[in-house]
């Protein structure tokens, strides 16, 4: 293919990328101005971080953009962990004994095409409003890919491995945590970086629909209040701190990586 | 010390297919305790698999092995097995590998100490304490292997082509060293190898299996000659010159062969 | 399954271990879904909210699909075009689909065309990325093949770099499916007057556990079924994949 051999150099193609940045910005400012119905619908990209400033000081909702942002890194940070907690050492045990995994996995794979978003209305009705009900949402998000790719990483490890230890006197529970757990180690981190993404995003629906702060809150109270610019300001922030944390895991997971591979 | 007596010993593994698949028919043999032997035979003669049972990585589908005249249901520390890939945990340093087993059986930190340290000195592998396995050729490798089924002072070693990954020098020094090990630390010994010469310098007796179904062919004893003629305090090279050695060699080669000849 | 099923009616009705106003048991669940099937339940029978719902997702996908793929097929293809996209793209792909769920409302209402809007968004990323990456990882070596042979790059394009992004393009298709569903739901929860998530959402409200178990359970269903769909159009599609 022609295209795929002539590549472009360095500063063409920076220049490139700033132009495409340039040409995005640029079509949005127009796009805002040129509207006829002004920046009810369509803020500038000014415009938006304007506002976000403004949201950082002068409280929307009850709180600041900082508030709800601790309000909601707070239930994901609950969501994620209980899912991490109880998704990794089930899966790893499931990788070990096959009753377990004839047990879990028939119910599992039922579950797994519900959205997790569906289970909105029981987790309220279980747990309420406040924390527990997006708790359970993001829970039902993250659980899957943290279970997944622990038993994956489990099933990978080598039965000579296993087996070894079996022979030196080792038990299920010191072969799961020594042997299974090391082996299936950078399976488990990309798992729970598939998971921090879903989680993340889970929340923010949870959020949309039953809350009383957060992110997902604020941008509900300015769509009824039709503040498109506070909608867009909470939505860069979602990004951002979204992004932030896939950065953070992103990160865990090429570090692992690169130390595994030179040990094998 | 214990012994391994297989009693009517018989496998059979079903194939995908439905079809029964005999790996080892009726075979009946005692290691004597502090005995060495050394079982050789054609690939798909079950020679793995009859290790795999003492070691009760596999159970038989006739008859039982006893090792110490009890029935052998599982794996258990009586009784170590080398693997011809050394099977050493990649995460675990050379010391952590070696004191692995001593920590399943809840052995305190200074006796863990003492022992490791002993067989370190014991395999030359003081150097190399802290390093990872990757970090170490295939030789040292196998020494850690070595040390750690050693350190738990099983009665019984399993041994399943340990040399059999090995480089030819590295495989001569390491035959060596485990004949120094064995006369200083005796342990009942099942070694499974496919070379006839390491089998004829190592073990008291050797086992020869014939394939389709694996089956008992003939018992070959090296021991007298091995005591008259002192092999275990002479090098090897000398020991593979003299008059005796080549002599069971040709020995068992011929056995051997009668095995591989089609039609017999 | 008939395990579930006991243990669960044991748990509901047998011992009244689990409280009816948390989670509906087995004769409860009957009930309602007969009640959704023939006179309907919030505006509609299961059958038409369901394909309300599975009428959005597949419009919403199918734009997805015929925007996306084209996309990253140029992306993947000419350099100067990823660079040139890429900002944009890097900029807005962190945010979550259903963030964007107000601002659709916002601008569209709360009709089909905002819940299209973000269920494109979702399956959107998701089919771009894994073209891209499909079709920048082109065998070089058969590419080379085609063109001493005569291939012109029109040909080349068809008949050997995007056959061999399909199965990089189909693993996309699924990821998009999956935000798909989920995007809807939460969606039809935000707000709409037919679907199942308006189904789930008048449940909750009438604190109606049955019902919610059926509309959860259809969603499952519809899910699974079109995944089903994805997976049986990829085997006729790439037929030397094993």
């Amino acid at each position: 293919m022609a295209g795929l051999k002539r590549r472009p150099g360095r500063y063409e193609s920076w220049g490139l990328s700033l132009l495409g940045l340039g040409l995005f910005l640029g079509v949005w400012q127009v796009l805002a101005v040129g509207m006829t119905a002004g920046p009810q619908v369509l803020p500038a990209p000014l415009a938006v971080i304007e506002t976000t400033r403004h949201l950082l000081v002068a409280p929307f909702a009850g709180h600041t953009l900082l508030g709800h942002l601790a309000a909601s890194l707070q239930r994901f940070g609950l969501g994620f962990g209980l899912a991490a907690l109880v998704g990794v050492p089930l899966g790893l045990a499931m990788g070990r004994f096959g009753w377990l995994d004839d047990l879990v996995t028939p119910l599992f794979e039922a579950l797994r095409f519900v959205a997790p978003l569906a289970w909105v209305p029981f987790a309220v009705l279980w747990f309420g409003t406040g924390i527990g009900g997006p708790v359970m949402v993001i829970f039902a998000g993250a659980f899957p890919p943290c279970l997944v790719n622990a038993y994956r990483g489990a099933r990978q490890v080598e039965a000579r491995l296993v087996e070894a230890a079996q022979t030196l006197g080792a038990g299920p529970l010191r072969i799961i945590v020594e042997v299974l757990l090391p082996g299936a180690l950078p399976a488990i981190v990309a798992g729970l970086r598939v998971a921090a993404g879903l989680a993340w995003q889970s929340l923010i629906g949870a959020e949309l629909i039953v809350a009383g702060a957060g992110l997902g809150f604020v941008m509900v109270q300015a769509q009824s209040s039709l503040s498109p610019q506070i909608v867009m300001a909470a939505m860069a922030a979602v990004g951002l701190v979204g992004m932030l944390i896939d950065i953070a895991l992103r990160r865990a997971e090429w570090a692992i990586r690169r130390q595994w591979d030179q040990l094998a | 010390m214990k012994d391994i007596r297989f009693d009517g010993v018989g496998k059979t593994f079903t194939t995908r297919g439905g079809a029964a698949c005999v790996v080892l028919h009726d075979i009946d043999l005692t290691v004597q305790a502090r005995e060495f032997v050394a079982v050789v035979g054609p690939s798909g003669s079950g020679k793995t698999t009859l290790l795999r049972m003492a070691a009760g990585l596999d159970q038989p589908s006739a008859g039982e092995v006893r090792v110490g005249g009890r029935r052998v249901t599982g794996p258990g520390p009586d009784r170590a097995v080398v693997f011809q890939h050394f099977a050493l945990f990649p995460w675990k340093t050379v010391r952590q590998n070696i004191a692995f087993g001593l920590r399943c059986q809840g052995a305190s930190r200074a006796r863990q100490t003492v022992a490791v340290d002993r067989y370190l000195a014991l395999m030359g592998l003081d150097d190399a304490a802290d390093r990872y396995p990757s970090q170490l050729s295939g030789g040292m490798q196998q020494r850690v292997a070595l040390a750690r089924s050693y350190a738990i002072e099983p009665d019984v070693l399993l041994m399943d082509e340990p040399f059999g990954a090995l480089d030819a020098q590295t495989r001569t020094v390491m035959q060596e060293e485990l004949i120094r090990l064995s006369r200083q630390e005796p342990r009942t010994v099942l070694f499974i190898t496919h070379a006839v010469e390491e089998a004829v310098y190592l073990a008291d007796r050797v086992v020869v299996l014939a394939h389709d179904p694996g089956r008992l062919r003939e018992i070959v004893d090296i021991g007298p000659t091995r005591a008259a003629e002192a092999w275990n305090t002479r090098p090897i090279h000398e020991v593979m010159e003299l008059p005796s050695f080549t002599h069971l060699r040709t020995r068992l080669w011929r056995l051997l062969r009668d095995q591989i000849r089609p039609g017999n | 399954m008939l395990v579930v099923l006991g243990l669960w009616w044991t748990l509901t009705s047998g011992c009244g271990l689990i409280d009816p106003n948390r989670f509906p048991d087995p004769a409860e669940t009957w009930a309602a879904l007969q009640q959704i099937l023939t006179p309907g339940y919030a505006g509609g029978t299961l059958v038409q909210q369901a394909w309300a719902s599975t009428r959005l997702v597949l419009l919403g996908f199918a734009v997805a699909v015929t925007t996306g793929v084209p996309l990253g097929a140029l992306m993947g293809l000419s350099r100067r075009a990823e660079s040139l996209l890429n900002p944009a793209f890097l900029l807005l792909r962190p945010i979550p689909p259903l963030a964007w769920i107000p601002l659709a409302v916002v601008w569209l209402g709360l009709g089909d065309g905002a819940k299209i809007l973000v269920i494109w968004i979702a399956a959107f990323v998701p089919c771009v990325i894994n073209t891209w990456t499909g079709v920048r990882g082109a065998d070089l070596t058969l590419v080379a093949a085609a063109r001493v042979h005569g291939a012109d790059p029109v040909r080349v394009l068809l008949e050997v770099i995007l056959p061999g992004a399909l199965p990089m393009i189909f693993t996309g298709l699924r990821l998009s499916l999956q935000a798909c569903w989920t995007t809807l739901v939460a969606a039809e929860l935000v707000g709409t007057l037919y679907g199942l998530g308006r189904v789930l959402d008048s449940a909750y409200r009438d604190v109606n556990p049955a019902m919610i178990l059926v509309a959860m359970v259809t969603v499952g269903l519809l899910g699974a079924a079109t995944t089903r769909l994805i997976a049986a159009l990829e085997r006729g599609l790439t037929p030397w994949q094993v």
